[in-house]
């Protein structure tokens, strides 16, 4: 095989692997913002026309997905993406049946700071406050609001246009309770920052950082 | 019928062999059968869904030589253990301190997950010296719904011992005092009491001054003093005391020689006459009064906190004390405990089944199921012939047993694999026509056929002898030979296929008429639910010869010889279950 391919003249090649990988398959966003700080997984991918903004310390998981086709993607400081998890409006029929057939720019999504949101979720709400979990296999649907310290345990489904206030854990089926702990002890929800921020570095010295190809 | 087509059920009578127990003896002697042997089973009946049941399900006395069904096996409690911590609770605590785990086990309120232990204080730096125990005041916190006893102004000193920490602590941080120290409490009272002339102003005092009621287990711990006293008081005022021994009959002096020589008799007149037992009359003894305040705060606390702040009747259930109402009054509620648990047979008592006591193993020491003693029937249609353990589900095969096509004759393979380790002569009977409305005719083409004996899988790969298969020999062969009564189909080394020919019955769907007391029988159109299922009753009966068992072997005995071989005979009932006959277009 390779006798057969020497003579050929070799064709240039500037960069070979990146061209080759199915998350580059979108056009790479024109407004790509990356704080040099943040970790991306190698299989992290991000996407679309619209402007994406990585703040500092994120972290995206491999295979997390990060797509802004539909609107602007707003990761805050020290957000989590866990693997197959993807944020940023998905494509689909609703797209124009909000508003009679024309296809509005969406409003994107804003993920707050210490976001951490979990394997296989999928976030196209409008906006997602500080310190909220999104845990695993979770659904929340486009123009969602959701509040600050909530909790989305796994498996629930927000449907569009929610509105969840600060505090708020969504459990069982569609059951909702306000975290009294959370919300009158502030000493907790600082622990609970600080811990994420933790959990940051720790994955800072687990996951082999790739933020270099996309920078630049 | 939950399975899918086609399903075989086992039928277990211990229904019927308990009604008639004279007469159920074994079909040792087939000729002079009784009218329990005539009798031909039969699935419609509605006291059949009580006992038909998978093989899986089933479970075998070797003893009795019978199956036995969840309905006629005894189940005993080997041991108890909490399902969270798995650690095994002794039965003498049990009694003593009731079914729920006493360690660190807690359930949430809320979601009834369990809860977790956690620090309050702010996670160390790594660098700083490990001391490895942690600090600080913990909290029990619910991971899946974030309730916590903060929730409840709960916090706790250590991290175990939380049961013991909780019980001495109500909501809102309140520290409640132990046991000994509400006695004294209370005989410090009682002695004031006493002290007083009048007993009844002393309730409106206390009532007074009882801001929040007390805690039901405080009402009962009072309660239960009191009559604790009065009993006492009752006692000691009986024979040996002669000032206050008032009977009817006879001196105190006799009483008190009888009381010496019988307790019997003295227990019997101490019955003719109690001492008077006065109620509690006050809170101390355990008197529970209904205060309208109690009933305004409610409101009040309804008002400010909404709905929202009570609880949902689940919620509720699952509280100790099932008289609270908001959410403030929550308390996390300590694990149940498991059981593991053996059966037996309900007719000799023999184990059937045991599982290991260690808590953390799942196998059994002893489980004797059915699937082991009991010939496995299975069926299939014959035009859907594929082998069956490479083809899990048959309804892939293109054979559809949920429509089957009415009057015409459809050929089914039974095949009969046997788990002993002899080999097994089987006779199997059926009515000719099915019970019920839809009259299918069955037709087993070879009623009698012997089964191979369950020997090593090697034995029959090394053996020199070619596999002995009794009709087609390969696959290529197999579609192609005639479906012949009285020969078996194919046979393998511990495995008997035979025909089973199958005329489904014509559903009259639409009758003209229906005559008054049949209507109620009918739905809509004019069919029985389940009616069109076309389930097969089948006698199977097992002999074989096996070796006799050592405990059977009587030492005085002559007519077994040691190492003798015996005739054993086993039959029942099964059910298949071919599918569902169509409607005629």
């Amino acid at each position: 095989m390779s006798a057969t391919l020497t003579p050929t003249p070799p064709t240039p090649k500037p960069r070979p692997t990146p061209s080759k990988r199915a998350s580059t398959a979108l056009p790479r966003p024109p407004a790509l913002n990356i704080d040099p700080s943040a970790l991306i997984a190698q299989h992290a991918s991000l996407a679309g026309p619209h402007p994406i903004l990585v703040a500092a310390n994120v972290v995206l998981h491999p295979h997390a997905k990060i797509s802004s086709v539909h609107g602007k993607v707003l990761l805050g400081e020290g957000v989590c993406v866990a693997e197959r998890a993807v944020v940023g409006v998905q494509g689909g029929p609703e797209v124009g049946a909000s508003i009679g057939g024309v296809t509005p720019p969406t409003a994107g999504v804003v993920v707050g700071n210490g976001v951490v949101i979990e394997t296989g979720a999928v976030v196209e709400a409008e906006e997602v406050g500080e310190g909220t979990v999104v845990e695993g296999g979770v659904r929340v649907g486009r123009g969602c609001d959701i509040g600050r310290f909530c909790t989305i345990t796994a498996a629930s489904v927000i449907p569009p246009d929610t509105e969840i206030p600060d505090f708020t854990v969504v459990y069982g089926n569609g059951l909702r309770r306000v975290d009294t702990t959370l919300k009158e002890r502030t000493d907790l929800q600082e622990m609970r920052l600080v811990m994420h921020a933790k959990q940051i570095e720790v994955y800072k010295k687990l996951i082999p950082n790739n933020v270099g190809k996309w920078m630049g | 019928m939950a399975l899918p087509f086609p399903y075989t059920y086992y039928s277990c009578d211990c229904f019927d062999s308990a009604a008639a127990v004279p007469t159920a003896k074994r079909a040792s002697h087939p000729p002079p059968a009784d009218d329990e042997d005539e009798r031909t089973f039969d699935p419609r009946n509605p006291r059949s869904n009580y006992a038909l049941y998978p093989l899986e399900h089933l479970l075998y006395c070797e003893d009795c030589r019978q199956i036995r069904c969840p309905r006629c096996v005894l189940e005993e409690t080997l041991n108890w253990f909490c399902p969270s911590c798995l650690f095994e609770v002794p039965s003498s605590m049990i009694k003593s301190e009731g079914n729920r785990c006493t360690r660190n086990c807690y359930n949430c309120p809320v979601c009834t997950s369990s809860m977790t232990v956690s620090s309050l204080e702010p996670p160390k730096h790594p660098s700083n010296d490990d001391t490895g125990g942690l600090a600080g005041p913990f909290f029990l916190c619910c991971p899946y719904c974030h309730w916590s006893t903060l929730d409840i102004g709960i916090e706790f000193e250590k991290h175990t011992g939380i049961t013991q920490q909780l019980a001495r602590i109500k909501n809102g941080g309140q520290v409640v005092p132990s046991l000994k120290e509400r006695e004294k409490a209370r005989e410090k009272r009682h002695e004031a009491r006493d002290g007083l002339a009048a007993a009844r102003e002393d309730i409106s005092v206390e009532l007074s001054d009882a801001a929040d009621p007390p805690a039901q287990e405080d009402v009962f711990s009072n309660l239960s003093s009191f009559y604790k006293s009065q009993l006492s008081l009752g006692a000691s005022s009986h024979p040996f005391s002669p000032h206050h021994d008032i009977n009817f009959s006879s001196p105190s002096s006799f009483s008190r020689i009888m009381n010496l020589y019988s307790s019997a008799s003295s227990k019997k007149q101490k019955r003719d006459k109690p001492p008077p037992m006065r109620e509690a009359s006050s809170v101390a003894e355990g008197l529970a009064i209904h205060t309208s305040s109690s009933d305004h705060a409610a409101i009040q606390d309804l008002k400010l906190r909404g709905w929202d702040h009570t609880l949902t009747y689940s919620q509720k259930n699952n509280q100790l004390d099932q008289s609270v109402r908001f959410a403030s009054e929550l308390r996390p509620s300590p694990t149940l405990l498991c059981t593991k648990r053996g059966k037996r047979c309900r007719a000799c008592r023999h184990i059937l089944s045991k599982p290991e006591p260690k808590i953390t193993s799942t196998r059994y020491k002893i489980k004797l199921l059915a699937s082991n003693h009991i010939p496995r029937l299975s069926i299939r249609a014959l035009s859907a012939s594929l082998p069956l353990p490479t083809v899990p589900s048959s309804a892939a095969q293109g054979f559809d047993y949920s429509h089957l096509q009415p009057s015409a004759t459809i050929h089914f393979l039974l095949t009969v694999s046997n788990p002993l380790f002899e080999p097994v002569r089987i006779t199997l009977a059926t009515p000719s026509t099915t019970m019920g409305k839809v009259k299918s005719k069955v037709t087993i083409l070879c009623p009698q056929f012997d089964v191979g004996a369950n020997t090593d899988v090697w034995d029959e790969a090394l053996s020199s002898t070619p596999a002995r298969r009794g009709g087609p020999s390969d696959s290529s062969s197999a579609n192609s030979t005639q479906v012949e009564a009285g020969k078996i189909w194919e046979r393998g080394r511990n495995w008997t296929s035979i025909i089973l020919e199958v005329v489904p019955g014509i559903i009259e769907q639409h009758r003209g008429l229906t005559f008054g007391g049949d209507q109620k029988y009918r739905d809509d159109d004019g069919l029985v639910e389940d009616e069109d299922v076309l389930e097969i009753p089948i006698f199977v009966r097992i002999e074989y010869e096996s070796d006799v068992a050592v405990e059977d072997r009587a030492p005085g005995t002559e007519s077994t010889r040691p190492g003798g071989k015996e005739k054993r005979e086993e039959a029942f009932w099964s059910v298949l279950g071919v599918g569902k006959i169509k409607p005629l277009q």
